[in-house]
């Protein structure tokens, strides 16, 4: 009986949250037809390969790979890791994100230094991003897998209401707040198409299937950081912080809300 | 089995604790102006401070669905109106080819590795959210269209005053619009707005051609 309670109780919980309605999927169009025949043959899986011999490599100052990473579901594990994140990790007291958790892991386990993965955090044409291909792969590890992030710490919980907060905080030269532009069906950006971030439909098309994503403009995949980082550009604000709460605190927000999405990483974007 | 279903009968209960427990919105408020200030790392606070809102940005905040009361949007309305300023010529509509270019231009004080963009001007924004000269089909929806802006609305002195008013503080007409305050906030001068105005209300203007 108290088993069967308690595993009740975190899934229902989630309820009270996802009660938005869900509103008509997006039509299909030319850019969607676009994106459809790049994902047939994504180039993400280049990333996704060199993540993997990445994560699997003994690297750093102190040699070591991430076999003893915990990305939530136990060291070294990156199955269902990413349909689990942002969550709450005890050793670092902190709300985290899977770019901010391999950070911490680059730092502890392989000795790199915070402020040369931070530089190095988006890829150029010259230079590759280890960060970029580490989420490729971890994000791929939970392909087929139901997007399940949890809010069962109250850390969580306080991420999550910030995370909304700040989804509809306006500030800037341009008064921008994320939402003056994503919570409204069919709405574009001149021909770029805006997801409605209210709804659970389309958020799971920018979580579950969309971040990490190949991005054919910058021929490189870009992770949600990236996206937030991009956003926060045109809003015209200071360069975003990597991996910094308020970022993650979208992220808690934005993921919650793709809850029961199913994965599958990573996405192909213009 | 049973025990099952009893859970499940019981789950509502659980479930109105459990919703309990999320912070209050005082609380998610000021856990959310704390990530704000750490935000941007190693930024000066000449950059840092465009984050921190007015009185304005914070009353259009509201989460969800949380609507505006009158009290609010007076304030916001007031505020807004209070602070018109005009061009020295206190000529208000100004060269439709020159604000022309503006419109399509959605440039200007972008922040890239801490420094500001640079350009000559800001551009003004406009094709980004609304459909203007008939011919353009790479236009933005969130605004509405304002095709035909000057044919249907003429160009008399009350209607280029409400349009310079409109582009300089939307606020002043539509509290907590998503339009952004261009005059008010210094993203354009109001030389700059002028132009804008004379591409909108100009029978010659493309946005007034079919």
């Amino acid at each position: 009986m108290m088993l069967i309670v308690r595993s009740a109780v975190p899934a229902l919980a989630l309820l009270c949250l996802t009660a938005a309605p869900i509103a008509a999927q997006n039509k299909d169009d030319g850019l969607a037809i676009g994106r459809k025949m790049l994902a047939d043959d994504n180039p993400g899986e280049l990333w996704v390969e060199r993540g993997k011999r990445l994560f699997f490599e003994k690297r750093g100052p102190k040699k070591a790979s991430l076999e003893q990473c915990d990305l939530g579901v136990g060291p070294g594990r990156a199955e269902g890791a990413f349909a689990r994140l942002p969550r709450y990790f005890p050793d670092t007291g902190k709300v985290q994100d899977l770019e901010s958790r391999l950070l911490t892991c680059m730092v502890e386990l392989q000795g790199f230094k915070r402020e040369d993965i931070v530089k190095s955090r988006f890829g150029t044409l010259d230079r590759d991003s280890d960060m970029e291909a580490l989420v490729s792969y971890v994000g791929s590890k939970s392909n087929g897998m139901k997007m399940n992030m949890p809010l069962a710490d109250p850390k969580e919980r306080d991420f999550y209401k910030a995370g909304e907060y700040l989804f509809f905080r306006r500030s800037g030269p341009l008064d921008f707040s994320c939402a003056t532009c994503h919570t409204e069906d069919g709405k574009r950006v001149r021909l770029q198409e805006l997801p409605n971030m209210t709804d659970p439909k389309q958020m799971q098309m920018v979580v579950s299937t969309g971040w990490p994503a190949y991005r054919g403009t910058q021929a490189s995949v870009r992770t949600m950081q990236h996206r937030l980082y991009d956003c926060n550009w045109q809003m015209r604000q200071a360069d975003l912080g990597y991996a910094s709460d308020l970022s993650v605190a979208l992220t808690s927000y934005l993921n919650h809300h793709a809850n029961g999405g199913v994965v599958q990483l990573p996405g192909v974007r213009r | 089995m049973k025990t099952i279903k009893r859970a499940l009968v019981l789950a509502p209960v659980v479930i109105a604790v459990g919703c309990v427990s999320f912070p209050d919105a005082e609380t998610a408020r000021s856990i959310g102006e704390q990530m704000v200030s750490e935000a941007y790392p190693g930024m000066p606070e000449a950059l840092t401070r465009r984050a921190a809102q007015d009185p304005a940005q914070r009353i259009c905040s509201k989460v969800g669905d949380a609507k505006l009361t009158p009290e609010e949007a007076a304030q916001v309305v007031q505020a807004s109106s209070a602070a018109f300023k005009y061009p020295a010529s206190n000529k208000l509509a100004g060269d439709w080819k020159v604000g022309a270019k503006l419109s399509a231009d959605g440039g200007g004080m972008r922040i890239r590795d801490g420094q500001v963009e640079k350009s000559k001007e800001n551009g003004a924004l406009c094709v980004n959210c609304h459909a203007l000269d008939p011919k353009d089909v790479n236009v933005g929806n969130v605004g509405p269209s304002l095709t035909g802006y000057g044919t249907q609305r003429g160009n008399s002195e009350a209607v280029v005053k409400y349009t310079y008013e409109k582009i300089y503080n939307a606020w002043a007409y539509f509290p907590c619009s998503n339009m952004p305050r261009l005059g008010h906030n210094g993203f354009l001068t109001p030389e700059q707005i002028t132009h804008v105005v004379a591409y909108l209300i100009d029978p010659q203007s493309p946005v007034n051609k079919r």
